[in-house]
């Protein structure tokens, strides 16, 4: 710690920070509009200049360090007066536009005037006239209000990795905007509008919206990824009209995705389902609830008489609540009576479960956003975290940056890879047989960490497994040099602190229980703690719809439910192995694997409910629909990938006559003559509490190796020539976001990346559209030729019910890799 | 494009720099040396061999004066008209290369011999006017000897 003197008063802080930072970390306030705490000392604007006892010169205190003995005054008249002089310069190309502008009323410079302002102007000179730039759909550039403090364009690049921006020009003429004056086309993250001191760069979706100061905020927390962001939600009318990042606020600390930001509008969407509805001969027809639940109750203790109670399965969600999720499996183990209860997750995180269960016999894996700060080394595993966990991902590139070696194995060019110190460009899928290499050469040079591993059993065992990766095969296979994985192999092992990281969930297919499992084998020859292996739960609550109970094994705190229901797998892939289904807050039409088979199943069902906030593709298929409120129009809890349980405060009122999900589940257990005895959120969060789930265990930890080999996905042939691998879009987190209006703004087909040797191969234009067929099914893209993919390999993202892309795939029922092997024609 | 030496010698210079944007400045410098300006083509085709954003190499070129934006004469007069060379009589220079030469700021001359660019200050002002032609330097210019100078590039 550094001991200084700020105005008199002594004050302490962290060595390495600035003057500025002391101050605002002492509750001092020093104007500063160029200073952003995840951003380089830039000293451009001048505005927090301080006078420093026994230095001549006033020093801009966010580019000066703060010693020991330092004594620092911010307010002397000499300083006021540069900073009006500065304020006064600023304003001499200003429109001063105010009475127009959106910013007005928390405007950095309007409140800066305001305190310091000199009401004479002593220059005078054209102000900047320049017209807005209109042409993004997102982000609107008024260069004239611009006072060139660049955070911004230091922002995107410094921080976000893109670099979208750029400071054009040099003296009064300088203007902000994409590097030829084209229509800004970047992550649309929105942070460089959150750190805009003015209104030069505006939310687009807010424009003519809300003044300001009518908006009332309010933090909740983001429905879309595990990250749980909170999100600075502006109301006006009831009405959420915006979302911001506040500084240091959430897990987030400010930071958000373009999702995040822009993305919540889908709970406005006109697909919301406003009244319960029961198809009537082939037609929805809407009706009361107590008719709704009424049918319910009476299909299901039919269905229960004249086929028990394991006849009847369930799906949860990653966007419900922990509290509607804990009522869901409670309603289906002591009201149905089965332990049929599975979700999303089962492709996903809970694959991570069973490995973390396998490898290390613990429960409840965890990430730490901030656990890649100050690692050595970072290894990432054919996955682009900056899109699926674009917060950690942020976490990761800010590690970077400081000089943490990053090494990315993948076989398409992400932002990942751009950041990465080495890119391992594998051959998709391939992640086992290089991790495999890289144990085999460890094993080889004897660079295994022996304290560890020579008092784990099963070593020689596991030796032996790995004798066959050879590096020749290993190279022959993944596409890497041997050098190069003797290259990563000894930069890991030197390494003293290290991370390895990847995503899996449903919306991708390179990965499987195998990759997770051959990184734990990885932790165990390395002597890593299993905390070194960081894997996210996907969604906003997948983390805590797990810890719940909604899994066919265990009940929540990991209790034993004796009999083990059916999964996912078998509840949507086995034609009539069920005869009623309840989902809630899901959509396996569109998120899961193999469509047509699923329809298959939902056809063979005596009875299907679907209950969700909007009309959705599986919906369509439903017997009966009930509405549920969306995320901000109840209270509960989301757990995020840290584990962390957050707050959702009610907000707005419920769309229609749309209900809470856990008081539907209450509701309909009263209608069967049951009683869940909740009557609101807290008697269930008593309920959770009293059971004292344990959201995961540390001790005792084991090590056990799980040898593992590789299988590859679908292989192509002569004709299905080419590998189709499912990797998510920025803009999208599973398809409820397909329904905002302003993400669709960006993003609203799934694009087939292809490299352009196929393309030409195929005949194929950029933007033109293709024909896609699998052994599965055909569907219709948009191409877009890319040289950040590989040949013989297209990408498609899921998303989006209209591209139908779960037509084309399968699954496996095992989490293995489920790459397809598709044929491509124009349409 | 740039070619395989020109390409070399920015690799080569992404090395000596512990920061890749370090070796932008050089890298423009290679660019203009072989196209005679920075089109946009070539500020893209620095910014893909760099690995940086496009945003900052433009930023970077368009920020000093000596990076040109569009195609220049095959000699490069730069003549300082700030402060101290506008009071020993810059000002007259300009009139004069624009009756003798034809020379108009910021344009290039129909032969393409010269292009002229009014300088700030480049550092001379004891010994003003001063001028840079391409890389050569000269001081205490007069109508006289500014003619002389010129004759020697053609
Ligand atoms: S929206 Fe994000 S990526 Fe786009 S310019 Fe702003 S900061 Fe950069
Ligand atoms: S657009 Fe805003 S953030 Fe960017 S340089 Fe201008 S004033 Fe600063
Ligand atoms: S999608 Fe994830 S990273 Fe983006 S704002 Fe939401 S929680 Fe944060
Ligand atoms: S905040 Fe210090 S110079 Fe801008
Ligand atoms: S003013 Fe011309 S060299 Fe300084």
């Amino acid at each position: 710690m550094v001991q200084l003197t700020i105005n008199g008063k002594k004050v302490s802080t962290k060595k390495g920070n600035t003057i500025l930072e002391a101050a605002l970390d002492n509750n001092i306030k020093i104007p500063h509009l160029c200073h952003d705490k995840r951003l380089m000392p830039y000293g451009g604007c001048r505005l927090c200049i301080v006078e420093i006892e026994g230095r001549k010169k006033p020093e801009a205190s966010c580019a000066t360090f703060a010693t020991d003995g330092l004594s620092v005054w911010t307010d002397t008249p000499k300083v006021i007066k540069i900073r009006q002089t500065v304020l006064e310069l600023i304003l001499v190309h200003h429109p001063l536009d105010c009475p127009v502008c959106d910013k007005a009323g928390e405007c950095d410079i309007q409140d800066l005037v305001y305190q310091y302002g000199s009401p004479r102007t002593r220059f005078v000179a054209e102000k900047n006239h320049a017209l807005p730039d209109t042409r993004g759909p997102l982000v609107e550039l008024t260069s004239s209000r611009c006072v060139l403090c660049g955070k911004c364009v230091r922002l995107c690049a410094e921080h976000q990795g893109k670099g979208a921006l750029g400071l054009i020009g040099r003296g009064f003429p300088t203007v902000v905007q994409p590097a030829f004056g084209e229509a800004l086309e970047c992550d649309f993250c929105g942070q460089c509008i959150d750190v805009c001191p003015t209104g030069a760069l505006m939310n687009k979706s807010l424009k003519f919206k809300a003044r300001p100061w009518f908006l009332e905020e309010k933090d909740s927390i983001c429905s879309f990824c595990g990250c749980g962001c909170t999100l600075t939600l502006g109301l006006t009318d009831g009405k959420i009209q915006r979302s911001r990042g506040m500084q240091d606020r959430g897990v987030n600390r400010g930071n958000l995705c373009g999702r995040g930001r822009f993305g919540f509008d889908y709970i406005y969407s006109e697909n919301r389902l406003r009244s319960p509805m029961i198809n009537k001969g082939g037609e929805l027809v809407t009706v009361t609830w107590d008719e709704a639940l009424n049918y319910i109750s009476d299909r299901m203790k039919s269905i229960i008489n004249a086929h028990g109670p394991s006849s009847i399965g369930a799906i949860g969600s990653p966007r419900c609540t922990n509290e509607e999720n804990y009522c869901f499996q409670k309603f289906m183990r002591n009201v149905v009576g089965s332990n049929n209860i599975d979700s999303s997750a089962s492709f996903g995180y809970g694959l991570v479960e069973k490995a973390w269960h396998m490898a290390f016999g613990l429960s409840g894996h965890r990430i730490d956003l901030k656990y890649p700060t100050g690692k050595e080394v970072i290894l990432a595993i054919e996955s682009d975290l900056t899109v699926t966990h674009p917060v950690f991902g942020l976490n990761i590139l800010q590690a970077q940056r400081e000089g943490s070696e990053l090494i990315v194995a993948d076989s398409r060019e992400t932002k990942l890879t751009r950041h990465s110190t080495r890119w391992a460009r594998i051959k998709q899928g391939t992640g086992v047989v290089f991790l495999n290499g890289i144990m085999r050469i460890m094993m080889d040079r004897g660079l295994i960490d022996n304290q560890i591993v020579l008092h784990m059993k099963d070593v020689s065992a596991f030796e032996e497994t790995l004798k066959e990766y050879t590096p020749s095969k290993v190279s022959e296979i993944t596409g890497l040099s041997r050098d190069e994985l003797v290259t990563i192999t000894e930069t890991l092992v030197h390494a003293k602190t290290r991370m390895l990281t990847l995503s899996i969930g449903v919306s991708e297919n390179s990965k499987g229980l195998d990759t997770v499992l051959a990184a734990t084998n990885l932790i165990h020859l390395l002597g890593e703690s299993p905390d070194a292996l960081q894997i996210p739960a996907e969604y906003a609550n997948t983390f805590g719809l797990y810890q719940m109970g909604v899994r066919p094994d265990a009940g929540p705190a990991y209790q034993w439910t004796g009999v083990e229901g059916k999964n996912i797998f078998e509840m949507l892939y086995e034609p009539y192995s069920l005869k009623a289904l309840y989902i809630m807050g899901a959509d396996p039409l569109v998120n899961f694997p193999d469509k047509s088979e699923i329809i298959t199943t939902l056809k063979s069902l005596y009875l299907l409910i679907v209950q969700d906030i909007a009309l959705t593709e599986t919906a369509k298929f439903a017997h009966v629909i009930l509405p549920a409120s969306s995320w901000a129009e109840k209270e509960g809890t989301y757990t995020n990938a840290e584990g962390v349980s957050q707050m959702l405060p009610r907000l707005i009122e419920p769309a229609g006559q749309s209900l809470p999900d856990w008081k539907i589940l209450k509701n309909l257990a009263r209608t069967m003559g049951e009683d869940m005895a909740v009557h609101d959120t807290t008697d269930i969060v008593r309920e959770i509490d009293s059971l004292r789930v344990k959201y995961y265990d540390s001790f005792p930890m084991t090590r056990i190796f799980n040898p593992v080999h590789y299988v590859p996905g679908e292989e192509p042939d002569t004709e299905y020539p080419v590998n189709m691998v499912l990797r998510d879009v920025l803009q999208h987190a599973g398809s409820m976001s397909t329904r905002s209006k302003t993400l669709n703004l960006i993003s609203s087909e799934a694009l087939l990346e292809i490299n352009r040797t196929d393309a030409d191969r195929f005949g194929i234009s950029h933007n033109g559209y293709v024909k896609v067929i699998s052994r599965r099914g055909t569907v219709y893209l948009k191409a877009a030729v890319s040289d950040s993919v590989p040949d013989g390999n297209v990408y498609v993202p899921t998303h989006f019910p209209h591209s139908a892309v779960s037509t084309l795939t399968h699954q496996s029922g095992k989490g293995r890799i489920t790459t397809e092997a598709v044929r491509i024609e124009t349409a | 494009m740039l070619n395989e030496t020109a390409l070399q010698e920015i690799q080569e210079l992404k090395i000596r720099y512990p920061e890749r944007e370090s070796a932008l400045l050089p890298a423009l410098y290679i660019a203009q040396r072989e196209f005679g300006w920075l089109s946009n083509e070539a500020l893209l085709h620095v910014a893909n061999v760099l690995n940086l954003p496009e945003a900052k190499v433009r930023g970077t070129a368009s920020f000093y004066s000596m990076f040109k934006d569009k195609p220049a004469g095959r000699n490069i007069v730069q003549l300082c008209t700030n402060i101290s060379c506008m009071i020993a009589g810059s000002d007259g220079l300009v009139n004069f290369l624009q009756t003798r030469y034809g020379m108009k700021p910021d344009e290039t001359t129909p032969d393409g011999r010269f292009s002229l660019i009014l300088m700030e200050c480049i550092g001379a002002c004891g010994t003003a006017p001063a001028m840079l032609v391409n890389t050569d330097f000269h001081e205490n210019l007069t109508e006289q000897n500014i003619g002389e100078i010129l004759e020697t590039y053609k």
